[in-house]
């Protein structure tokens, strides 16, 4: 009966995975509301899928292009502030603040990649975190629009001008953001740009003698990496409804680092996994334990011995366990087989 | 820039020095087109500085570099920019193989055609008719030289862990991606056993004879120079020794002497 269903999804993948992934997702608001789980959850996840489209940019960035950005919180901020600046103060459309709140932070990407990205990558790691800490001092002292320490609000937002969505429709359409950039990544990399930038972090002098022009695919990865951050930022703020300078830290970049570090270089859905371990396990689990929970920081401690876990076990990261489950299980199987045969 | 017709490349008083050292001293020597060059001599001699001259990741003290592009103009290459190089119709490969190990070897094989791509960004993402166009042109062109030489079964396979002999056979296909006029290969059978180094005598042959272009190459193993270069150039302490056929060279008496030691009379 439902082997067309099954050939379609085995034909299409990852496309359909990806899809089946984001129908699955979508039906987090309906058991919230016949009461099945806790109405906190809905938030919790959300800030896990806001983190995960931060991070699969950063992926690109690191695992692909070999270079590092200690920028991602703040740019993320730069989407909140801008946005709400946009709805809120100036009462334009979502849909305008949208491409205002990414195209902005992503100008200055380009041109703190171009005075950087010149010379060798690793500069970029500095010129990102001075940029990061001028960032977070604009959103403090530009307190005539940001009102600095006591931070900025803005509401759901409305599509098309006249469909306001609510907190469940807000959080599906964090669902379509995720999907679809997780659609235009596993299409990027798979495309020759992914194996330009593939190639020139491998090998710089290969990719010079076959005409990839290094500065160019930096500066390109770097500008898609700083687009999906403030891509982030901005459903962060139309979600969360709130935004304040303190969020947006340097702790909060490192933790998007880890978030690839644990779930895995150069995988899409490691980094997924990635985001739900480092944003979601101590929100769900580490808070409710007893002792574990009381501890101030239990989260940064937990991160820690995972990353160093991980990079004794793991060093491409924790999604490649399936590798060695797999191994496992296929290993069970064939011992059953031979017991019965 | 004087004569270039019926040659592809012409180098004119090439010199590079690092430091106090002169890596390459005023070296000179043209090609042919259809001809397999060869450039000999011991270790330190210069014979990868040229080539690195040649394709701009170095920029040489002083002399030109005269190219025969695809377009059939002549250019001097000094001064453009590395990543300019192959879109010209200049393909090199190196001394300790450049190969990305997350790829697969047909990926691999199919970065050496980056330049043909003209997609862009918004139609990659999406992967547009354009992208899926090229994306199958170019691959059954890199599944083809891999048939060619007898790859395929791995093309799939990721380039990490495959055998020495295996990676110099995936780096000159790279090379042959983009139909160049001249590649330059640098060692090729260096690592090689005697019957891969057979194998690679014959494709790089067949290369030249189906691909109607020029081969410029480094080698030590004299035995495979001679077997297959029409000409060769033998250089020491970045200085001309002599240029002219294998057994011209063989018997140069300098050549002897600062190459092939003087013991062997
Ligand atoms: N980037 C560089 N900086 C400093 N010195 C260099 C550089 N590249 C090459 N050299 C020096 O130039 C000289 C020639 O080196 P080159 O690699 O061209 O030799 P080669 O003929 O290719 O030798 P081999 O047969 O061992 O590969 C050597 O003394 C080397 O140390
Ligand atoms: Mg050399």
């Amino acid at each position: 009966m439902n082997s067309k269903l099954m050939n379609f999804y085995k034909s299409h993948k990852p496309y359909s995975q990806f899809l089946l992934f984001g129908i699955i997702l979508s039906l987090l608001p309906l058991l919230v509301n016949l009461g099945l789980v806790k109405y906190s959850l809905l938030t919790t996840v959300a800030s896990i899928l806001i983190y995960s489209i931060v991070a699969l940019g950063l992926n690109l960035l690191l695992g692909y292009s070999g270079l590092i950005s200690l920028g991602t919180a703040g740019f993320m901020g730069m989407g909140t502030y801008l946005t709400a600046f946009i709805t809120a103060d100036l009462g334009l459309p979502f849909e305008l603040a949208l491409i205002i709140s990414v195209a902005v932070p992503m100008l200055i990407g380009v041109l703190t990649g171009l005075v950087s990205l010149r010379i060798e990558g690793y500069y970029l790691a500095i010129a990102t975190l001075a940029i990061s800490e001028i960032l977070r001092k604009v959103f403090v002292e530009f307190d005539f629009v940001t009102n600095g320490f006591s931070g900025k609000q803005a509401q759901y937002p409305k599509l098309l001008g006249f469909l306001q969505l609510d907190r469940n429709g807000t959080y599906i359409l964090i669902v379509f953001f995720l999907i679809l950039v997780m659609v235009m990544m596993h299409n990027l990399v798979n495309s020759h740009t992914g194996r330009a930038l593939s190639t020139m972090r491998g090998s710089e002098a290969a990719a010079s003698a076959m005409g990839i022009n290094i500065y160019r695919h930096r500066l390109l990865s770097f500008a898609i990496a700083v687009s999906f951050s403030a891509l982030g930022g901005v459903l962060y703020m139309h979600f969360v409804k709130y935004t304040y300078p303190n969020a947006w830290i340097l702790m909060l970049s490192l933790n998007i680092l880890a978030v690839i570090v644990i779930g895995g270089v150069r995988s899409i859905s490691g980094t997924i996994l990635g985001a739900f371990i480092v944003f979601g396990v101590p929100d769900l689990i580490l808070k409710r334990l007893p002792i574990i929970g009381s501890i101030d920081g239990a989260a940064y401690i937990f991160n820690g011995l995972l990353i160093i876990l991980v990079i004794l076990f793991y060093p491409n990261g924790l999604i490649n366990m399936r590798f060695d489950i797999q191994r496992n299980f296929r290993k069970l199987f064939k011992r059953g087989e031979d017991l019965n045969g | 820039m004087d004569k270039m017709d019926n040659k592809v490349l012409k180098v004119e008083n090439l010199s590079i020095a690092f430091g106090g050292l002169k890596a390459v001293d005023n070296l000179s020597f043209d090609i042919d087109e259809g001809e397999i060059f060869g450039l000999i001599g011991p270790n330190g001699a210069g014979k990868t500085t040229v080539f690195n001259c040649i394709t701009q990741f170095y920029k040489p003290d002083e002399g030109d570099i005269y190219f025969r592009t695809n377009t059939g103009e002549v250019e001097n290459l000094v001064g453009k920019k590395t990543h300019e190089i192959i879109g010209k119709g200049l393909v090199r490969t190196f001394q300790n193989i450049e190969l990305i190990r997350e790829l697969t070897v047909v990926e691999n094989i199919m970065v050496g055609a980056h330049v043909e791509f003209k997609a862009s960004l918004f139609n990659q993402f999406f992967r547009l008719k354009k992208t899926r166009q090229e994306e199958s042109r170019i691959r059954k062109r890199a599944e083809e030289i891999l048939d060619h030489m007898g790859l395929l079964s791995i093309k799939d396979m990721l380039v990490a862990g495959q055998p020495y002999g295996v990676l110099k056979k995936i780096e000159l296909a790279r090379a042959l991606m983009l139909d160049p006029k001249l590649i330059i290969l640098d060692e090729p059978a260096a690592g090689l056993n005697d019957s891969e180094t057979l194998s690679l005598v014959n494709i790089i042959k067949e290369i030249k004879m189906e691909r109607n272009c020029s081969i410029l190459l480094i080698e030590h193993d004299m035995k495979f120079v001679n077997g297959l270069c029409d000409r060769i150039c033998a250089i020491n302490f970045g200085k001309l020794l002599a240029i002219g056929t294998p057994e011209e060279i063989q018997g140069n008496e300098q050549v002897q002497i600062a190459y092939l030691g003087k013991e062997d009379d």
